[in-house]
């Protein structure tokens, strides 16, 4: 029978790690509350019944010393995963991520391979303060060494996830907390998704076109999706056809994907959860602008986090994330339906 | 027809009184297997899973976020 289950975020990612340790012993997790608890954002919820203390390992609150053991498990030829609990307690072990995880395959010409998978929950939204609300995207893509993807939907969670494991190169697997399906905190109606039973890959640098329409490409990855597929929904009550192309990995960054649909539509949104600036959104204009920017009929626009940290109080969080409402506006400008 | 019940003593109502459908895992209207999980229910922050009592077609009387109690009744499935 084929499957028609509705899977959420987080039961998807559990599926594909169960997936790869049945099929692989050298599979392990490995963090804090993953075991007993389930990670806090139910990422590995199950796993400890069914594989056991040896492979699902609770670790005590030291980011620099687990992650740093998973480097060295990953180069002595197991395949960990590591939960960061919150891609924003990042500071105390970048060591043993960029430094370690990220070039040791480049310090040994290639001789050791890192196939670790770096899991981390991001985002704001649900009054949870700067640090920790944070996605920081950029941070990591910006630093060569490592792919770096952050899946949508329940069904790419699973296939992302699927090919991350199976990846000789360190992989930051970034997962929305607001895309889970935790019942403490509301998801988008598109967060669950039918998912199959059987396993499945996606490949890291395929965008996926969300939604195709032909006046303006808005172009998002993670929770921004939602926002700009509502959006988009909005705007085509307006008359305005908009294409939404979902990035799901930001390294490799498929800037063919967005090229393709500018080629088509000549105007461009990007939108993005991380800060405003050094990100994501100038790097997928540039890739744009420096390829033909004969192909932009309009000034492209950003929607994203403001340089500031994240604020604690709801309203001005509220403010500052992205939201299918600024992403209207944008998109009226690029039509050039009111002033920029 | 079988009902989709909440086990009685599935939580300590003299704690927490109510909880709430987190999210159903298939859709109004669709087959489901028999013992396949069909509903996550929660209370305070705690996930119980709910399950098929038998094979067949769903229909959903509690939708996602509905408040429930030990006994309700969430949905049944018609045999097919």
């Amino acid at each position: 029978m084929p499957s028609n289950r509705v899977l959420t975020g987080s039961r998807a990612m559990v599926e594909a790690i169960a997936h790869e340790m049945r099929a692989d012993p050298k599979v392990l997790v490995m963090g804090e509350d993953v075991g007993a608890y389930g990670g806090i954002f139910s990422s590995t919820t199950g796993l400890l019944d069914e594989f056991g203390e040896e492979r699902v390992r609770d670790t005590p609150i030291s980011e620099t010393a687990f992650i740093g053991a998973g480097v060295g498990a990953a180069m002595a030829g197991m395949r960990p995963i590591v939960e960061l609990m919150f891609v924003d307690f990042f500071g105390v072990c970048m060591d043993a991520i960029y430094n370690m995880a990220a070039k040791n395959t480049y310090f040994s010409a290639g001789h050791c391979k890192v196939p670790m998978v770096l899991m981390t929950a991001t985002g704001g939204g649900y009054d949870d303060g700067g640090q920790h609300s944070q996605t920081l995207h950029a941070t990591f893509a910006h630093l060569p060494g490592m792919k770096v993807v952050a899946p949508s939907n329940a069904y790419d969670a699973k296939g992302l996830m699927t090919s991350a494991i199976r990846d000789d190169s360190p992989v930051l697997y970034m997962f929305h907390k607001g895309l889970q399906g935790l019942a403490w905190m509301a998801a988008p109606e598109g967060a669950s998704a039918e998912v199959p039973e059987e396993s499945y890959t996606i490949p890291f640098g395929e965008a996926r076109v969300a939604r195709e329409g032909s006046d303006v490409t808005i172009v998002a990855i993670s929770m921004a999706v939602h926002h700009a597929l509502a959006a988009a929904e909005a705007l085509a009550k307006e008359g305005a056809d908009a294409e939404v192309i979902d990035l799901r990995s930001l390294v490799p960054l498929d800037r063919e994907a967005v090229l393709r649909s500018v080629a088509k539509t000549g105007r461009l949104v990007v939108v993005d959860e991380d800060y405003r600036s050094f990100g994501l959104t100038a790097e997928v204009i540039t890739s744009v602008v420096e390829t033909d920017p004969g192909l932009l009929k309009s000034a492209p626009r950003r929607v994203a986090f403001p340089d500031v940290p994240i604020p604690y109080a709801r309203p001005m969080e509220q403010f500052c994330l992205p939201d299918p409402g600024k992403i209207q506006a944008a998109v009226a400008q690029t039509l050039g339906k009111v002033p920029a | 027809m079988t009902d989709i019940r909440i086990p009685q003593d599935l939580w300590d109502v003299s704690d927490t009184p109510e909880g709430v459908v987190a999210n159903w895992l298939y859709r109004d209207g669709s087959e489901v297997p028999a013992r396949a999980t069909v509903a996550e229910i929660m209370v305070e922050k705690a996930t119980f899973e709910i399950d098929a009592p038998v094979a067949g077609r769903l229909t959903i009387s509690v939708p996602k976020d509905g408040v429930v109690r030990p006994g309700s009744v969430i949905g049944r499935i018609d045999a097919t």
